[in-house]
């Protein structure tokens, strides 16, 4: 088939060719063979085609329920429910623009690397530049019209009602003028922080600092996903004014919504302005960004790598100045050195790898999402005291909390250190490897997975915990879960004898079904063990004591066994990687 | 003295090295020349201990690499062809990491990895990760690396490459220095310049087999042959001008 005359003039043109290669290069995340990003378009089109399924599938729920409301006496039901699910529904849309745009984001600016392989060719830079955009506005366009085409049936189902106010179509039609308005605030969002750290920020900070915003963003929007859902019974809420709506931007473009179809409460008008507003920033910073990028593109780029922008150069200058010495380490601390390297290479690396990162911290954002979203359902933000009558639930769920939260920090950690890194660069730990050193760089391994898979998840567990049961029975319960945090991190580095990143780690090595069941019976079983022995041990000060004991003691010996079988096994590594894609059974 | 006594790699099939044999004395930089895939990497990787070889054995002033294989690993240091690091750490980072993975101590390397560093031309970029330097600037973090432990043996392998005109007059220095305070160099390289100018005997190698070794003073006496003509010769290289002149066909449309 002979593709249109119009389309072929546009793409054999040097803008149409470079969009199209920006446009590739938004699936492309540096990590993937071409098998496996020929395979993640495949992925993504699948997507879609669930997307459009399971929005056909929501509407016909959603008309049932809307046929109900709208047969009640009151149209009160009827609005709260219609405000409750139109910012759950434009909420929801934000959150899926935002994940793809933050993923993408290495490329909404041109960078270095289009700058050395496109500046030498005779393409002039404004090419360049609206290339870039039109490469972001296809992809980004491409989410929201499969996105709004799917959410189309049921917002149509919601609207169809004699409560309504006005027609289903015009209904229809404001709606996705405010869906998509918000939709341009999430891309807008996070093009804005992107923007203004390439700006302000040296090369070498640039990299590190954006590989952790990134992450964070992206833990938090994985966060958020439960509580999306949780959003539809926010309808009350809204309806009632509550004030600190004005700091959920959902809401503002709902009020937006309401302000398009005609109201005049105050309160909607207040948040509609709060979206055009925020819509202006956004645009405004933006268009800032790349104005000023595209005056100052070699200057910006080209400056070497520990120099900011001249913006910021001389406070930069100011603070390094301070920065003498090599390495603040005690000289006299008893930590043998090739514990330090590896200690600090494990550390150095997962703060600045943006792979590892986002594995290390988008796996436990499941976490904190699974146990903070049951928390909040079963009232713990609004508890009072035995008046609760979801008291003794909420006592178990705080119980929970603890292990689920081990469980799956644990599972990310040793993901993201079985990921690899830089792999050929490995020889210098195979030239280095000792016995004698092997336990020390494995126990380097053992701190860093105990503090992430058990400390951490304690002390965020511990509030909770405090404030669900007291200081004494929080205290108890903690204690217990560190102690089988001491067996857990032997399950996490069951056949571990690798420096982390210095090996290939490839999903699918097992049939993806059985690992992921595998690993569900493996957490239910790991929480609920935790569950019953920590209760066992609130119940009675000498079961407390006995449960402590004998944990202690199995984490003892495992610990033992681990360190002896460390020295005398040598370590695995992988220069090469495996050259073809494995299968992933499905 | 290193010394490698035939020494063989097989891939599958593949004869990588074939009953390989030379020795390194103490006090000598020893050239190992030879075209692209001749085995001088499989040597070096073999020589240093990332690949174990199929048969034949390597010793180190009279010690089997087998017998103390730490001990041997130890007393080396090594400068890999392509500038494989860690870019996501800084110079100071990375060094600090090998010098700890070495076994210094602290202050040691707290006095050491500045200095190198300041020495090296690298003082000005230290805050920076190793993915923005050059190649040359990864070249010299590696040098950096390799004397770090202060080895006996430095295995150098196409230690030039990416270095500007300065860095090469200062590594050429160094390693003519390097050598007479009695320690050993294996230099694999393309350059026969580098060879002729910094060694005191060469060996060839080609389709893994040693088919040269020349003492290099004896070369530069008068009507001798040039080491790129026994080089040429040994490695059976052929006449490049056809090739050459059908480049130019291609692109020039002919």
């Amino acid at each position: 088939m002979r593709a249109p005359a119009v389309w072929r003039r546009i793409s054999e043109r040097p803008e149409g060719r470079l969009t199209s290669h920006f446009f590739g290069a938004m699936f492309d995340f540096g990590i993937l063979t071409p098998a496996g990003a020929d395979s993640f378009v495949h992925l993504s089109l699948g997507a879609i085609g669930a997307l459009i399924a399971l929005g056909l599938r929501f509407a016909l729920a959603y008309a049932g329920k809307y046929a109900a409301l709208s047969a009640a006496r009151s149209p009160e039901p009827y609005r709260v429910a219609l405000l409750g699910d139109d910012l759950f529904l434009i909420a929801f849309v934000m959150l899926l623009i935002a994940l793809p745009t933050l993923v993408v984001s290495q490329s909404l600016f041109p960078d270095e690397r289009d700058f050395r392989i496109l500046g030498p060719l005779p393409v002039r830079r404004i090419v360049i530049f609206r290339a870039k955009l039109a490469a972001l506005f296809l992809f980004m366009g491409m989410f929201a019209v499969v996105l709004h085409l799917s959410l189309t049936p049921l917002v149509f189902s919601m609207s169809v009602s004699p409560f309504s106010g006005s027609t289903a179509l015009m209904r229809v039609t404001v709606w996705m003028i405010a869906s998509v308005s918000a939709s341009v605030f999430s891309v807008l969002a996070v093009t804005a922080v992107v923007g203004v750290l390439t700006l302000v920020l040296s090369r070498t900070r640039l990299y590190s600092l954006t590989a952790l915003i990134k992450s964070l963003v992206f833990a938090l929007l994985v966060v958020c996903i439960p509580f999306v859902f949780r959003l539809p019974g926010l309808g009350s809420a809204m309806a009632r004014a509550r004030p600190w709506l004005m700091f959920v931007p959902p809401a503002w473009f709902v009020g937006l919504e309401r302000a398009l179809l005609g109201s005049s409460d105050p309160w909607l008008r207040q948040l509609a302005a709060l979206a055009l507003t925020a819509l202006a920033l956004g645009a405004l910073i933006v268009a800032v960004a790349y104005v000023l990028l595209f005056r100052h593109f070699e200057h910006l780029l080209l400056r070497p790598p520990s120099i900011s922008a001249p913006w910021v150069v001389r406070h930069d200058a100011q603070r390094r100045t301070n920065v003498t010495s090599v390495d603040a380490a005690d000289p006299h601390s008893v930590e043998r050195s090739a514990f330090r390297a590896v200690y600090r290479f494990t550390s150095v690396t997962l703060r600045r790898s943006e792979l590892h990162q986002g594995v290390l911290l988008g796996l436990s954002a499941c976490g904190v999402a699974l146990t903070s979203s049951r928390l909040v359902g079963a009232g713990w933000l609004d508890r009072n005291g035995s008046a609760n009558p979801h008291a003794a639930f909420l006592e178990y769920l705080a119980t929970w909390t603890p292990f689920a939260l081990m469980f799956i920090s644990g599972l990310s950690v040793r993901a993201a250190i079985a990921l690899p890194m830089t792999h050929r660069a490995n020889w210098i730990f195979r030239l280095t490897e000792t016995d004698a050193a092997r336990s020390e760089q494995m126990r380097a391994v053992e701190r860093i997975v105990a503090a992430y898979a058990v400390g951490l998840p304690l002390v965020a567990a511990l509030p909770v915990l405090w404030s669900v049961m007291g200081w004494k029975q929080a205290a108890i319960a903690t204690l217990v879960a560190a102690f089988v945090g001491g067996v857990f991190v032997h399950a996490i580095l069951l056949e571990w004898r690798r420096i982390p990143f210095t090996c290939s780690y490839m999903p699918g090595k097992r049939l993806i079904v059985y690992t992921v069941v595998l690993g569900f019976a493996a957490f239910v079983l790991f929480a609920a063990a935790g569950v019953r022995l920590a209760r066992a041990a609130l119940d009675a000060t000498e079961m407390a004591i006995a449960i402590g004991l004998v944990l202690l003691v199995i984490a003892a010996i495992l610990r033992r066994k681990r360190i002896a079988e460390w020295k005398e096994t040598p370590l695995m590594f992988e220069d090469e990687l495996p050259d073809q894609p494995l299968q992933l059974g499905l | 003295m290193l010394e490698a006594r035939g020494l063989t790699k097989r891939y599958g099939g593949f004869l990588a090295l074939d009953r390989v044999d030379f020795h390194v004395r103490r006090g000598e930089i020893l050239g190992y020349l030879g075209p692209n895939g001749s085995g001088k990497s499989t040597t070096v990787n073999a020589v240093v201990g990332l690949i174990d070889p199929s048969a034949g054995s390597l010793w180190l002033d009279g010690i089997h690499m087998l017998d103390d294989p730490e001990g041997y690993k130890r007393r080396i240091g090594y400068v890999p062809e392509e500038p494989h690091l860690y870019t996501h750490l800084t110079a100071i980072e990375y060094l600090m990491l090998v010098g700890r993975l070495r076994g210094l101590s602290e202050p040691t390397l707290a006095a050491r990895v500045p200095e190198l560093l300041r020495l090296l031309l690298l003082w000005d970029s230290r805050y920076s990760t190793m993915a923005s330097y050059s190649k040359g600037m990864r070249q010299r973090v590696l040098l950096a690396a390799a004397l770090l432990h202060n080895p006996d043996l430095l295995v150098l392998d196409e230690p030039f490459s990416g270095l500007d005109v300065t860095a090469g007059l200062l590594f050429r220095t160094l390693l003519r220095m390097f050598v007479s305070g009695n320690r050993m160099v294996l230099f694999s390289t393309h350059r026969f310049d580098m060879v002729e100018q910094l060694c005191s005997r060469v060996v060839i190698l080609s389709e893994g087999r040693i088919v040269a070794a020349h003492d290099v003073a004896a070369l530069r006496v008068t009507g001798s042959p040039s080491l790129e003509d026994i080089f040429v010769r040994a490695t059976h290289q052929t006449d490049f001008t056809p090739l050459a002149r059908r480049i130019l066909d291609v692109v020039e449309g002919s």
